[in-house]
């Protein structure tokens, strides 16, 4: 049992995480490993300076915490400063996996798993080096505070990753799929989606032609819709960036419009999937969160220390990518809301323009940049030939203002590899997507 | 049965910046041990967080061989190295109240920026043993800034970015290194679309382009670069290697993963033009038919993998005003960038300045810049300058063609 002492703010995160990853390159197996982690990451406040630590010994939290308590000075009027005060106390106990939890699935289950989608990879005579990974992770996480908060909860994704070298005289491709989810059913039953995946791929390389670089109107699928969400705006709404310079505040004033009146933005962390957070790692349950509201520039991002700088209230995105680091205000799952359109009405107004439909990454500042991996040309409102594209780049709030087109269905992704960083905090999961959203004009290069 | 013993301690004292104010103070000490044993052409790997048991981990990686991972044991010779470096460049004490005085001076000096992100001491140790006789130790410490800058009423998320690592805290070169930055920031530069060399760091340059140099893309045939090991692919003067020496990048260590050493502590990728390794593991190496080159990096717990340290240039000229006598593109922040698979790159600069005869002129507008990476590395290739602008930096120069975004 933890002792907090008066006079000062503390909390305690426990994680105890459990990662299998099994992979195999040109048939051979390269890796099998499960690994198993506690760590724990303390803090402790006294209205002035924040102390934290990372420890791997659990056993000796106290111990730990009182060298926290004993490097800061008391506070005596500590529940009265502001950031202390925004806290939430929740008493919580969340058991969404206990019944299919990835930890009692045997590791050669999950190995005959990804063995038995490997061969449908060299079905195309041009990949020339298959390679698959198994990955999941099951984390248990406790956190306490010293405001009396005591919550358990526990996360779960798995998913099976596959890239696929692809080769033909002179043309190369790097071929890629994955499926991400949070039940290992999930993972069942995927070789005709894997199947059809490696074959618009081959046909890909083996027929896209360079793109004329120019302005276009750009139909984006829900991963690259996504993506854009994301690195565009959603970066932009964790409000830790306001906190160095006050006039930020006048510059983010909430109800200015920021976009397309048909454009809203949306996050939330109690999605099931990859950005699943049910209460952020300062304590706070996850509500929805408008980002943008019709064009309008409707909420932001917070923890207690950015909320309280604000004067606006908690969100629950206070996210750390484990016990080895303090959490900053980070994104859950972010995502486009949908409009009105089918994907064929979308497009059909188009007469020359392309259509972006998986992204190998993106990036976005005050101008963001997509890189896709496959799209095609738009003509005269239909799908046409592959084309490389290099990157797809715009100014955010001008992008954002030419948004004329959404599709009704949004699609929510959930991955197993990469993630969201943010300097030093890299491969934070994260879920996003969105319905296939139209621009009127990008830079295609 | 043969084996290989790796403990690694990291230890760091994190501060964080906001508006220019120290606001936390993080310590961190993490110990991982690690234990691969081979056996019959197989590998098994145990690992631990915390203080390694030697026994227990190497019994249950024996238990690990059992997956049945492939993996062939190739010993370097026998070698006893130590390189160590632990002087220290700050006490613990003393960090907050210096580190507060120079971000002090630092906001008298540029009023029109707010200040945040990291300041952090590190202290690195890594220690590698095998049954065939290496006996590896590297240790080092080092200093760390990394501050974002924001224009103040810009609303943008940073305008600016200043990051330098070393082992010496010269705080005077560190503020006229930001404060000539800073004044250039606030004259506006302008420049039409065109050819010009394009003066950035190196991960600009290769961060994309890097895994055309892995072993396995190679072998495959889909990188850039494959079946042209050991031809001449790029210009005379570029050679590039991987940063592992602990006196150019502090807190390095000089062995990869799998214990192997290279000359100078930096693998060669490319040496005069000629593409002369390729990032391998031992594995991969002996896979693929391919040179090891050393480039091993590794999870405590798992198989060796590619690790790549620091992209290194060799300097083909003193400083700046030597490698680019006129006018140049010098590049602070570009991000997003990709290649094609024919070879193009193109990136969006969000941060650059018009540089004129080695000195900041001004602040560019955002721009696009974009090649062939043949003929960037090629016959577009300038060349390279350590410690220009600053201590322990390395900047390429590459002519592009560079427009506004």
């Amino acid at each position: 049992m933890i002792q907090f002492r008066d006079g000062y703010y503390a909390d305690i995160r426990i994680e105890d995480r459990s990662r299998t990853v099994i992979s195999y390159k040109a048939g051979v197996l390269d890796e099998m490993r499960n690994r198993e982690e506690r760590q724990a990451f303390l803090r402790v406040y006294n209205g002035r300076l924040w102390y934290y630590a990372s420890v791997t010994d659990i056993d000796h939290l106290q111990q730990t915490l009182d060298g926290l308590y004993a490097a800061a000075t008391e506070n005596p009027h500590i529940l009265e400063n502001p950031i202390v005060r925004r806290f939430e106390k929740n008493r919580d106990t969340i058991d969404s996996f206990g019944g299919c939890s990835v930890r009692d699935i045997p590791l050669r289950e999950k190995q005959k798993l990804l063995l038995s989608y490997l061969p449908l990879l060299t079905e195309e005579s041009c990949v020339t080096m298959p390679a698959g990974t198994y990955l999941d992770r099951s984390s248990l996480f406790h956190f306490q505070s010293s405001l009396g908060a005591d919550i358990r909860y526990d996360y779960q994704t798995c998913g099976v990753a596959f890239n696929f070298p692809m080769a033909e005289g002179e043309k190369k491709f790097s071929g890629s799929w994955q499926r991400g989810c949070t039940k290992y059913s999930e993972l069942l039953g995927l070789e005709e989606e894997l199947r059809a995946a490696v074959k618009e791929q081959a046909a890909f390389l083996r027929n896209s032609v360079p793109v004329e670089p120019g302005k276009y109107p750009v139909v984006l699928s829900p991963e690259a819709a996504g993506v854009f969400a994301h690195e565009s705006f959603g970066h932009k709404s964790e409000s830790d960036f306001m906190l160095s310079d006050e006039s930020m505040k006048n510059e983010w004033e909430l109800g200015k419009t920021v976009g397309s009146p048909i454009l809203s933005i949306a996050e939330y962390g109690g999605i099931p999937g990859s950005g699943f957070v049910p209460y952020d790692d300062e304590g706070t349950k996850a509500r929805k969160n408008y980002l943008i509201k019709n064009g309008v520039l409707a909420g932001r991002l917070h923890s207690a220390q950015t909320a309280a700088a604000l004067e606006e209230g908690l969100t629950g995105n206070a996210r750390a990518i484990d016990c080895t680091f303090e959490p900053i205000v980070r994104m859950t799952t972010t995502y486009i809301e949908g409009g009105d359109l089918d994907f064929d009405g979308l497009i059909a107004p188009i007469k020359k323009g392309y259509f972006i439909k998986k992204v190998r990454h993106g990036s976005g500042m005050s101008t963001f940049t997509i890189a896709p991996s496959l799209a095609y040309e738009i003509t005269d409102g239909k799908l046409g030939r592959p084309v490389q594209i290099s990157v797809i780049t715009g100014t955010v709030f001008e992008t954002l203002g030419l948004i004329d087109g959404l599709t009704r269905d949004v699609e929510l992704l959930s991955f197993v590899t990469g993630g969201c960083g943010k300097m030093e905090q890299m491969g934070l999961p994260v879920g996003f997507g969105g319905p296939y959203v139209r621009v009127s004009s990008m830079n295609v290069q | 049965m043969e084996k290989e013993y790796i403990k690694e301690t990291n230890r760091s004292v994190t501060l964080n910046v906001t508006g220019g104010k120290i606001d936390s103070f993080r310590e961190l000490e993490k110990t991982t041990g690690t234990v691969r044993v081979y056996d019959n052409g197989m590998i098994g790997v145990a690992g631990c967080l915390g203080e390694p048991n030697e026994n227990a981990l190497t019994e249950k990686a024996k238990e690990a061989l059992s997956f049945g991972i492939p993996y062939p044991w190739r010993p370097d010779a026998p070698l006893a190295l130590e390189d160590i470096r632990e002087e220290e460049i700050l006490s613990v004490p003393d960090f907050i109240p210096r580190m507060q005085s120079f971000l002090d001076r630092l906001g008298a000096l540029c009023p029109k920026f707010a200040f945040s992100h990291k300041l952090r001491l590190e202290h690195n140790r890594a220690e590698y043993r095998s049954s065939a006789g290496r006996r590896l130790l590297s240790a080092g410490r080092a200093i760390s800034i990394e501050l974002v800058a924001q224009n103040r009423g810009s609303g943008n998320l940073f305008d600016t970015f200043f990051g330098w690592g070393g082992t010496k805290f010269d705080e005077d070169a560190l503020l006229a290194w930001i404060k000539e930055q800073y004044d250039a920031f606030y004259r506006p530069a302008d420049l039409e679309p065109g050819r010009y060399p394009v003066v950035a760091g190196t991960e600009t340059f290769f961060e994309t382009f890097s895994r055309h140099f892995v072993g396995d893309l190679y072998a495959s045939g889909a990188s850039l670069l494959s079946g042209k090991l050991n031809e001449k692919v790029f210009s005379e003067k570029l050679s590039l290697r991987d940063d592992r020496n602990p006196i150019t990048f502090p807190g390095s260590r000089f062995f990869d993963a799998e214990g192997c050493t290279a000359p100078d502590f930096r693998p060669t990728v490319i040496e005069k033009g000629v593409l002369t390794g390729l990032l391998t593991t031992k594995k991969t190496a002996d896979q693929f038919g391919l040179p090891n080159l050393g480039t091993a990096g590794a999870p405590y717990d798992g198989v060796p993998g590619i690790g790549f340290s620091r992209y290194w240039l060799d300097p083909t000229a003193k400083s700046l005003k030597e490698l680019v006598p006129g006018k140049a593109v010098y590049v602070v922040v570009a991000a997003g960038g990709d290649i094609t698979p024919d070879g193009r790159y193109a990136t969006p600069v969000q941060m650059a300045y018009l540089m004129e005869n080695g000195t900041l002129v001004g602040r560019l507008p955002d721009l696009t810049i974009n090649g062939n990476v043949f003929e960037m590395f090629g016959k577009d290739y300038v060349g390279a300058v350590h410690n220009d602008p600053i201590d322990s930096s390395i900047l390429g120069a590459v002519v592009m063609d560079v427009e506004k975004a």
